[in-house]
């Protein structure tokens, strides 16, 4: 698909898609009169209209498992189907050397788009970054091929945080103290990790600095110190503390502190997310009688009342590109994850069955959410789900950026 | 300090004597289920967000004493217990933190921490919140019954550590430690 832009992209898709399927064209219409056309029809043709790629096997000793990774990460991405052959679609080439990768990806008319060699220790990752650049050079969008999820796994009162790669691959213990480790967030760039930790005997947020293993305690105020969430840059932590008598929202710096206050209310507030450029927290507050999403300057200044169409609302989760919230809802008894679009103004469920925490991938496309005890990636335009962790009492998942 | 804590004694001793008392923002036990100015009446005004009302600071931790450390003597109170997505403390609950004031008031060499617990509907980190203020709801009203604030410390486990898993109502509560 040679269109350059998005928004040709959509339109070429659209057209195909309208004489492909008079259903489907039917009920793109019905979305259209519903007043939600732009936010729907992108949506509806996303899912739809695929990149075509083909990949054969990478030269070298690994290379056919290599490729296996590049495949399987490309089909997965929800923007790519799998060619056998390179004719008149995207190709994409590799040599493997020892764990280096050297890869290069061509345009559907043979010209190369990009190639650069993939040196780290680890094929299996080199061939997920190649993947992800791959996503990235066509598509505009951030992969999450490359990308991590920090967790909660374990039984009450015995709780560790783990990792994960995006496709559950690769899952370790970060946290080895038999007590109650939870609420994790993953800094974007997956070097730290900062959770709430009872190891002292009281809710203490814990920073990790993954390359180093090195953990402090950088928050331990009076009451509960808990709802970590690094901010995108990596430079602050927004959190509920409750040393003031009352359960508040803060930022504070990396290093922790009494940083600044940012409420005053009798009610609860937690859970707060930033907005990409750092500006903005949206969070759960129940000062209106019921948990409900409010949205404030991270620099202090009046929340205001964000109408997502439920009222009863927690653990917001704001889109890496700043279009779209996920959130809780309870529905029917039990919980399920809605998405709000900010530019329609509407929302959507789209996960129910008691499905818990949703935190969006660095492509603003993708859902992790925890499910039975398990966790579940969810690509929100196609509709495709996948279980990636099993049968560990998982929750709370963290996804990098 | 005591100045402010003056008003708080007196508005909990107009709670006790009845239902009489109309103006919720002034009960130390919230009103109705959502907390004080839960409703935006009476003050809190901007939808209930506003100054904050009859809450003092928490006192420095002492981590000699924590609720798992096993020099903390639990069980010697009752729980209190809160309905569903609430803290405010129900009438039938008061007597509870009653006794506890009476205790406190005649051993004045003990300290209190108040553990709050959430049942498993909501989701963690909000019942983490949400269990820390019970825990909190229960200090307030202790300090409108006059016992400092500073022998007074919370936590909240969330809906960790259940008292009887599965069984809701009886998760939804607040446990005392002395020490």
């Amino acid at each position: 698909m040679p269109e350059s832009t998005c928004a040709s992209r959509l339109r070429a898709a659209h057209r195909i898609f309208a004489a492909a399927s008079a259903a489907v064209a039917a009920a793109a219409a019905i979305l259209v009169a519903a007043g939600d056309a732009a936010a729907q029809a992108e949506i509806t043709i996303r899912g739809t209209s695929k990149h075509v790629i083909s990949v054969a096997n990478f030269s070298g000793s690994g290379g056919a498992d290599a490729a296996n990774i590049v495949r399987a990460d490309l089909a997965k991405s929800g923007f790519f189907n799998i060619a056998p052959n390179p004719s008149g679609v995207y190709s994409a080439l590799g040599g493997v050397n020892g764990s280096a990768l050297a890869g290069t990806l061509r345009s559907p008319d043979g010209k190369e788009l990009f190639s650069r060699r993939y040196a780290g220790p680890d094929l299996r990752r080199n061939a997920h970054t190649f993947a992800a650049d791959i996503v990235a050079e066509v598509t505009g969008v951030r992969g999450i091929a490359n990308s991590q999820i920090a967790f909660v796994a374990g039984g009450s009162g015995n709780k560790e945080i783990y990792l994960c790669d995006y496709d559950g691959a690769n899952v370790r213990k970060v946290t080895r103290d038999g007590k109650i480790s939870v609420s994790p967030s993953i800094s974007p760039d997956g070097s730290q990790i900062a959770y709430t930790s009872y190891r002292s005997g009281f809710p203490d947020i814990y920073l990790i600095d993954l390359r180093s293993g090195s953990r402090s305690r950088i928050i331990n105020a009076p009451g509960t110190n808990s709802g970590a969430a690094i901010s995108p840059d990596g430079k602050k932590i927004a959190l509920t503390m409750s040393w003031p008598g009352n359960p508040e929202l803060f930022v504070t710096g990396m290093g922790g502190g009494k940083g600044k206050r940012l409420t005053n209310t009798p009610g609860v507030e937690s859970s707060p997310t930033w907005s990409p450029d750092g500006r903005s927290l949206i969070f759960t507050g129940d000062s209106g009688g019921r948990p409900l999403l409010y949205k404030m300057s991270s620099g202090g200044g009046g929340p205001q009342r964000l109408s997502v169409g439920y009222n009863y609302c927690t653990e917001p989760n704001w889109s890496p590109d700043g279009k779209r919230l996920a959130f809780n809802i309870r529905q029917g008894g039990s919980h399920a994850v809605a998405v709000y679009d900010f530019a329609s103004g509407r929302s959507k469920i789209v996960a129910s069955g008691g499905a818990e925490d949703p935190c969006w991938g660095p492509d603003s496309r993708h859902l992790v959410f925890a499910q039975s005890g398990g966790l579940v990636v969810l690509d929100v335009d196609s509709g495709a789900r996948r279980s990636i962790v099993s049968g560990m009492g998982a929750s709370e998942p963290s996804w990098t950026r | 300090m005591h100045a402010r804590l003056l008003p708080i004694a007196l508005t909990a001793v107009f709670a006790f004597a009845g239902p009489g008392c109309k103006n919720k923002n002034a009960d130390p036990y919230g009103n109705g289920g959502t907390g004080w100015g839960a409703d935006g009446a009476g003050g809190w005004g901007n939808g209930g967000w506003g100054e904050g009302g009859n809450v003092t600071e928490l006192p420095a931790r002492d981590e000699r004493y924590s609720w798992e450390s096993g020099n903390v003597q639990r069980g010697a109170f009752s729980h209190v217990y809160f309905g569903f997505d609430r803290f405010d403390i129900a009438p039938a609950e008061r007597g509870k933190v009653q006794q506890v004031a009476s205790y406190l008031r005649q051993n004045s060499g003990k300290s209190l921490l108040i553990a709050g617990f959430t049942d498993s509907i909501g989701t963690a980190e909000y019942n983490r919140a949400l269990g820390e203020r019970r825990a909190q709801a229960v200090r307030s009203a202790l300090i409108g019954l006059g016992i400092p604030g500073d022998r007074v410390q919370t936590l909240s486990f969330g809906e960790d550590l259940p008292a009887d898993p599965g069984n809701h109502a009886a998760n939804r509560r607040a446990e005392f430690g002395l020490y």
